[in-house]
């Protein structure tokens, strides 16, 4: 079974950002990247299916960043990914996320899978669209909020959160999974493992090996517009009171509420 | 654009709040663009929810009750809603920040080559197009964009951020038609409710977290009796999460949830940055917290440096009484 992974490369949330006035977008290159916290879940979730099922499964990780994103894609690897594909073109730059994952299917396409696994959500964007537009681009089954998975006879068995509890569904492969952080704890790269993956291979095909129609990428090919960033405003520090007793806490609170019309 | 459409969830039959915030602010977008409004509301319960909706100002509620639709994940209203949007022709269409929001406004903006802007909390109209704000990069920036031709448009909306309003509009439901011999291929075989009729974190208007300071499962309850009695949900740091206390959909920040409620009140949490992210659009942040020094403080409106095992239920019945009192 061919399992491909799909991995973001987001910039760390401690940095502070700063976007480029004239074209709007982040200036990537002045902070540090770290992958997508939410994808070590579906790496992690690969590894163990691959784990359960022998020697003839493999995990490919897919990433669609500039290509100094290598960092990135060698912790994956040395996470237990057997090889990866960077897709890293001149044409991307300022893909939004519907022509994001355009290419993504496109590249999926030409890599092949059998199950595609996902994070739900980047931290930088938090957009949650990635996952089910790749699906349906691929016509394959989508199930999204995955916080327990089974492959087993060419299908899987998942649960899927729901806002007040959830679903458990069954699907055929080929399908795409999107995974929670209540699915599993992530292990970390070992020093074999970050060895080994020096000499794994990193594939970087272009636009054109992938098939993908250029017109449909980068800014150009986006149909939204970003028309201005603002930073907002750092919180004031408000009123901090030390108090002696419970009572005095309580009721000092109980008067801000009211202040505040909340009761 | 020819129409404005918001997409309702509900659980038999009981609306998310959240679709009636969007009902009212997708009403007012159409008013600005001149076009009419609708809702579609789909499963088992929608026509119990449509009646629901006659209270908003949409002008037109569609219903969708095919057996297809509870039986199989998301396809079967995916379909649902791009048939009705062909029929409408170009559409503004809006969806909550749902798991089931999220999965369907994707999957229509690839179906009609649309543009997908996501997390909006406010959608304002200019020059007779749609502009939508949004936090990115953990509520430190707020973004401006809009859609670049006006054919199809697809929006992701945050709870809390639009006010719902109480105004009739038209009202007129429509049946939608069932799709006519489709099979699909995802099964749902079981639903489990665990929290049916409970608030979210995401869509209450108060949350009252707890995080490590709490020191185990057990003492839950306390944050649960305050939330209960502010009418607000119960929400929770990653280390609570980790420590097994709470599940995982309770869990505000990075890799949790992001709210906006209009008062987060966070208890024995230390305001890490990962925790903070979560939950800064607040309207009001109020901290207890026992360390003086804890960064938490530092964008609260209130702080108060004390004991959270002694005054958590001291607060709630102090709640409790004004509200009996009221
Ligand atoms: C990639 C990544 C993602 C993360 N995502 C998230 C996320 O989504 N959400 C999140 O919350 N965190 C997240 N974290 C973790 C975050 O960095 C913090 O570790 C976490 O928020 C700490 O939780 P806490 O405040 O409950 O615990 P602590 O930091 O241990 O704080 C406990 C607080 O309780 C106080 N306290 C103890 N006893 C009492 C008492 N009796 N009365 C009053 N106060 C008391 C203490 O003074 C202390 O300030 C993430 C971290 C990483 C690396
Ligand atoms: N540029 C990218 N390259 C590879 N995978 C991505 C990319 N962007 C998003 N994804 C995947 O889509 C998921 C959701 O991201 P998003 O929709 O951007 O919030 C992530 O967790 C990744 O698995």
């Amino acid at each position: 079974m061919k399992i491909v992974v799909t991995v973001k490369q987001v910039p760390d949330t401690n940095a502070e950002k700063t976007f480029d006035p004239v074209t709007k977008r982040l200036n990537r290159s002045s902070i540090e990247n770290v992958l997508n916290p939410f994808d070590e879940y579906a790496i992690e979730e690969a590894l163990r299916i691959k784990e359960a099922q022998g020697a003839d499964t493999t995990v490919t990780i897919l990433t669609m960043a500039p290509a100094s994103a290598t960092d990135v894609v060698r912790k994956a690897l040395g996470m237990g990914a057997d090889n990866a594909v960077l897709l890293s073109d001149d044409a991307i730059p300022g893909s939004d996320t519907m022509a994001t994952a355009y290419a993504l299917a496109q590249a999926l396409k030409h890599v092949g899978f059998d199950l595609i696994l996902s994070g739900t959500q980047s931290t930088d964007a938090i957009c949650s669209v990635v996952p089910a537009a790749i699906a349906e681009h691929l016509n394959i089954p989508c199930v999204t909020y995955v916080k327990k998975l089974t492959v087993e006879n060419n299908a899987i068995d998942a649960q899927r959160e729901t806002e007040s509890g959830f679903v458990r569904v069954r699907a055929p492969l080929p399908a795409l999974v999107s995974v929670t952080k209540a699915i599993n704890e992530p292990r970390y790269p070992t020093l074999k493992g970050i060895m080994g993956a020096k000499k794994k291979e990193i594939q970087t095909p272009s636009i054109a090996d992938i098939g993908a129609d250029p017109a449909r990428l980068g800014e150009a090919g986006s149909k939204t517009v970003v028309e201005s960033f603002a930073p907002v405003g750092a919180r004031q520090k408000g009123q901090v009171v030390s108090v002696s007793d419970a009572k005095e806490g309580a009721k000092q609170i109980l008067d801000f509420l009211i202040a505040k019309k909340v009761v | 654009m020819k129409s404005v459409i918001v997409f309702v969830e509900h659980e038999s039959g009981a609306i998310r709040r959240i679709g009636l915030e969007m009902c009212t602010r997708g009403a007012d977008v159409a008013r600005e663009l001149g076009v009419p409004s609708a809702a579609v509301v789909l499963g088992a319960g929608a026509s119990k929810a449509a009646e629901q909706l006659k209270g908003t100002p949409i002008d037109a509620i569609y219903v969708g009750e095919d057996n297809a639709l509870d039986r199989h994940l998301n396809d079967p209203a995916v379909d649902a809603v791009e048939a009705l949007l062909r029929e409408l022709g170009p559409t503004l269409a809006l969806f909550p920040l749902t798991n089931l929001g999220k999965d369907i406004a994707a999957r229509i903006g690839v179906r009609f080559g649309a543009g997908v802007i996501t997390d909006a909390t406010d959608i304002s109209v200019k020059d007779g197009s749609a502009w939508v704000q949004s936090p990115k990069f953990g509520g430190s920036v707020i973004s401006t964009v809009g859609f670049k031709n006006s054919e199809y448009g697809v929006i992701t909306c945050r709870a809390n951020s639009f006010i719902a309003r109480q105004e009739p509009g038209n009202g007129e439901i429509k049946q939608l038609a069932s799709p006519a011999g489709k099979t699909y291929a995802v099964t749902v075989e079981e639903k489990v409710a665990q929290e049916a009729g409970k608030l979210g974190v995401e869509e209450a208007g108060i949350v009252v977290s707890g995080g490590r300071g709490l020191g185990g499962p057990e003492h839950f309850d306390i944050i649960e009796a305050l939330a209960d009695a502010l009418g607000g949900a119960v929400g929770a740091s990653r280390a609570a999460v980790d420590a097994g206390w709470i599940a995982h959909s309770h869990q505000v920040g990075q890799t949790g949830k992001t709210v906006s409620p209009q008062l987060y009140i966070a208890v024995g949490i230390s305001g890490a940055i990962q925790h903070k992210v979560g939950m800064r659009s607040a309207g009001t942040i109020i901290a207890i917290n026992k360390d003086p020094n804890a960064p938490i403080f530092e964008f609260s409106d209130l702080g108060v440096v004390g004991d959270l095992f002694q005054i958590v239920p001291e607060l709630t019945t102090l709640v409790k009484e004004r509200r009996a009192n009221a």
